[in-house]
């Protein structure tokens, strides 16, 4: 791949790189050591601005006692101490991310989240050596700031038609593995426990379950980390994943459930109903606040055409309170943040710009991918830093209960599972399901907070060890199982709009069918859901026109716009020149056939107009991507080729239709090569001019044919405001030429170009 | 069975006429469920009886894939293959083994009813045919048809789960 290529001469900035992370590591210990000696200090040498009487009065009682001289350079550290830490860590973090990029071939034996586990051991190793104390993974720390912007960058990219389409054995994995684990472990333990005796005697049961509970929810983030590397096909992606967001509510619940009970000594029948009902308040109140949240970030989001440089915040901030609201009542509150996601986006997506939307997309992709790499340090910084009570057999009896529940889990439900399933989980999609369960830092952040001293030391380095084990080595030898079982990875094109026409009409059909059988299935509901959201929902929850716009057309014209982007962006800028001569040819065009000259002498504030509206388009992204991964912001390079074959296709079908009607001399059609389509016709269409051929230009100043003016028309039916600058823009974009044929094509490329999106204040601004 | 639920008519004449179909309220809200009911009638007739009425049905059966087939044994209605040609045919009126464009265009405006300009539709026909076409004769034939549905999972999608 050419990323290998690059990164070969890039080895000789590898040891700069590492020299200046040493350097960093250093300076931070010694200034964090340095800290200690200077605060005394500070409290003399400093003059806060605010003017602190006690500080002044220090201030004068030194200067009265003895002259000093004024501190030309002063030493501060206490000041700045938490956000330097803080912006420090942040940045190491950062860096070495980077360096694991730029290493070539280190990412294909190890995933990322193993190397940043490492570097975490590293760090601590060092810190502790130093004699410092190194920051913890605290849970209050990880629960509210590093583990919301994952859980929203996964629950607001979720792909809805797998995840609802799988969603019976989602639920199935998550909430019954999950007990089954919970018990299986919780119970077993206790057995080893009794029957081992000595240090471990005085376990008693409900101890063993909560560990339990902890022990056994397969981890979001670990999972997202690890799975994200190998690809892997669309429907064991989102079992895996959804079991591993969906079991929090499980979790929570039966944590709490184990901590009273632990507290309260003694469980009864009705504990344990109250239990079963908490699961659903937590559950189904999670998922009801995340919704009720996510309506009021939709509908705020209608409002924001006039303001939208805020509209990222608006989607962030509610997702957030939607979290805090629901950890507010111990709700589940990943659910929450969740549900929120995935209410607010069809709705925000339609409303926002272009533009807010990348920055939506890149934040949630920075934050997600800073707070991973955190998280991973920090799990590795807090391993040296813990305290640790090393049980050889309790260690080890966890992890090897851990993998057997797993698995023993998986085999029985999914041959219920499987009952109920049109299409069945194979062996090998079995395997993978269970060899992907792995356990991550909620697992350590939940043993953190357990407050049973005695065995909370041998319970967090049990659980350390199960994340360690779970995480390096099922994490690294993922990818080669993966390989060798040959299980599909995921497919990597996107979709097209027969993809597209074909799946509603499929829907459509299948809808019908189910109404034949008079059996209400998965389809049934579905186009109810559908009609009940265009009917309503969509018209209050949507600004403007595109509330009525049908799920095709926005489909349709997100492609055309994608492939007017790429031919826009593919020929060189020497090209531009030639379209915004010609593009300026359509403002003249209603003065009347007696034009001799080709190139009209534009003016150089209408270029510069056409060239920024131009570039604006190239500056936006090229797609909406549908894709859920963490890496793939850039284009996918199988995109690119798909197009390309597709252009050079299209070309030859434009040539194709071109010499139908061109009545030029053969040489004339020569044109430099282009490989985009439309820059041919239009340069064509140019060189006509020159050779004075009588289907020249001379046809284009006619009166605008009627295709003209329903362009217009319907621009100005989709643009709220400020139509008549649209329609400005929609007469100099469209290229007039004499051949129908081609002049739809060229309609087709000024659709793309005058999108109906709600960007258009930025383009024209 | 639906069929019994459908058409209290059922027992008198054993079986179902177009208009026992327009009975389903919530066919006649389908976009094509004209076209869905027109597929259960073989071309000419006026009714259709339990057994065809159950042959077209078992299409949408889910697939088994752990069935072994020998070469002798006629391809089940199920099939992946089958399906597709179900699917297809309703595409297909005139029954000419492909989709031209103005069937296309057909089924484009069923579905999306009243809300694009036929300018739009034209686009997205265009498009759609230049995706799919590989032989350049401006029609979908059914294997290009295939061809383009090859990504989606028509197994799980054209399934029903018979409760009897």
């Amino acid at each position: 791949k050419s990323a290998l290529l690059r990164c070969a001469p890039r080895w000789s900035s590898f040891l700069p790189l590492t020299g200046l992370m040493c350097v960093l590591l250093l300076v931070f210990v010694s200034v964090a050591s340095a800290s200690r000696d200077v605060v005394s200090e500070n409290n003399e040498t400093w003059r806060g601005p605010a003017g602190e009487t006690r500080g002044d009065s220090h201030n004068q009682t030194n200067s009265t006692a003895h002259k000093k001289a004024f501190p030309v350079l002063s030493f501060n550290y206490e000041h700045v101490r938490k956000p330097f830490e803080i912006s420090l860590w942040i940045l190491l973090a950062l860096l070495m991310k980077l360096g694991f990029h730029i290493i070539p071939g280190v990412q294909n034996i190890v995933p990322e989240s193993c190397l940043l586990i490492g570097v975490g051991l590293l760090v601590g190793g060092i810190i502790k050596a130093i004699g410092e104390e190194a920051p913890v993974l605290d849970t209050k720390l990880f629960f509210l700031y590093l583990l919301p912007p994952i859980i929203l960058d996964a629950g607001y990219f979720l792909p809805i038609r797998p995840f609802t389409e799988n969603m019976g054995t989602i639920l199935v994995f998550a909430v019954v593995g999950t007990l089954w684990n919970t018990f299986f472990i919780g119970g077993m333990i206790y057995g080893v426990c009794r029957i081992e005796g000595g240090q471990l005697a005085s376990v008693d049961p409900l101890s063993c379950l909560l560990f339990g509970t902890i022990v056994s929810a397969v981890d979001p983030v670990a999972v997202l980390a690890v799975f994200e590397e190998i690809h892997i096909n669309e429907l064991l992606h989102i079992l895996v994943f959804g079991e591993s967001l969906l079991n929090d509510a499980v979790t929570v619940v039966l944590y709490h459930l184990f901590e009273e009970f632990t507290h309260a000594g003694t469980v009864t029948v009705v504990d344990a109903i109250l239990g079963v009902v908490c699961f659903f308040v937590v559950s189904l109140g999670g998922i009801l606040v995340g919704a009720i949240y996510g309506i009021l970030g939709a509908f705020t989001s209608r409002f924001t055409s006039h303001t939208r440089v805020i509209e990222p915040l608006f989607v962030f901030l509610y997702s957030y309170m939607a979290y805090l609201s629901a950890e507010v009542f111990h709700l589940s509150g990943i659910m929450s943040l969740i549900a929120c996601g995935v209410v607010m986006r069809p709705y925000v997506e339609a409303n926002v710009s272009h533009k807010s939307y990348t920055t939506i997309k890149y934040f949630l992709k920075m934050w997600s991918s800073v707070s991973e790499t955190l998280i991973f340090i920090f799990l590795g910084v807090s391993t040296v830093a813990g305290p640790h009570a090393w049980n050889w057999t309790f260690v080890i009896v966890t992890v090897v209960l851990c993998l057997v529940s797993r698995v023993l889990g998986v085999i029985g439900l999914t041959y219920i599972i499987n009952k109920f399933r049109i299409v069945k989980l194979t062996k090998k999609d079995q395997f993978i399901v269970a060899y992907g369960g792995l356990r991550g830092a909620i697992a350590f952040s939940l043993g953190f907070l357990l407050t049973n001293s005695e065995m909370k030391n041998m319970f967090l380095t049990a659980i350390i060890t199960v994340i360690f084990f779970t995480v390096i080595v099922q994490g690294m030898t993922i990818r080669p199982l993966v390989d060798l079982l040959a299980v599909k990875k995921k497919k990597e094109s996107k979709r097209s709009i027969n993809e597209e026409i074909h799946t509603q009409f499929l829907d459509h059909l299948l809808t019908g069918i189910e109404d034949i059988c008079g059996h209400y299935g998965h389809h049934h509901w579905k186009d109810k859901l559908n009609r009940f959201n265009k009917a309503y929902v969509k018209k209050w929850l949507i600004a403007g026109e595109r509330s009525t716009e049908p799920q095709l057309i926005s489909f349709y014209n997100k492609m055309e716009m994608k492939q007017a982007m790429m031919l826009v962006e593919s020929g060189s800028t020497a090209q531009l020149p030639t379209i915004v001569s010609s593009v300026s040819m359509q403002n003249i065009k209603p003065r009347g056939p007696a034009r001799q000259r080709a190139i009209p002498s534009i003016s150089k504030s209408r270029e510069q107009e056409i060239r920024k509206i131009l570039r604006a388009n190239l500056q936006k992204t090229r797609q909406r991507l549908r894709s859920y991964s963490r890496h793939d912001l850039m284009i996918d390079p199988f995109e690119d080729n798909v197009s390309e074959v597709r252009f050079r296709r299209q070309r030859v079908e434009m040539e194709r239709r071109m010499s139908h009607y061109l009545t030029v001399p053969a040489n004339r059609q020569e044109t430099p090569p282009v490989r985009k389509v439309c820059f041919e016709s239009e340069h064509k269409v140019y060189t006509y001019d020159d050779s004075k051929s009588p289907r020249g230009w001379t046809a284009e100043p006619d009166p605008s044919p009627p295709d003209a003016v329903s362009l217009l028309n319907e621009s100005s039916q989709r643009a709220n405001q400020s139509s008549e600058h649209r329609a400005k823009h929609n007469d100099e974009l469209r290229a007039k030429v004499p051949d129908e044929k081609e002049e739809q094509d060229q309609l087709k490329l000024s659709r793309c170009l005058s999108d109906p999106g709600p960007n258009k204040e930025e383009d024209l601004s | 069975m639906g069929f019994n639920g459908t058409s209290p008519l059922l027992d008198q004449r054993g079986e179902l006429r177009p208009e026992d179909f327009g009975a389903i309220r919530e066919l006649s809200m389908n976009p094509i469920g004209d076209r869905i009911i027109s597929a259960f009638f073989s071309p000419g007739k006026e009714t259709v009886d339990f057994a065809s009425f159950v042959r077209i049905l078992a299409h949408f059966h889910p697939t088994e894939t752990s069935r072994s087939r020998d070469g002798v044994q006629p391809e089940p209605a199920n099939s992946r293959t089958r399906k597709l040609k179900f699917a297809f045919q309703l595409y297909d009126q005139d029954r000419d083994g492909k989709i031209s464009r103005e069937e296309l265009l057909q089924v484009l405006r069923t579905m999306l009813e009243m809300q694009v300009t036929e300018e739009q539709l034209q686009s997205i026909a265009e498009r759609a045919i230049q995706e799919a076409d590989l032989d350049q004769d401006d029609a979908i034939s059914f294997d290009e048809f295939r061809k383009s549905l090859e990504k989606v999972d028509i197994d799980h999608k054209m399934s029903i789960r018979f409760l009897s």
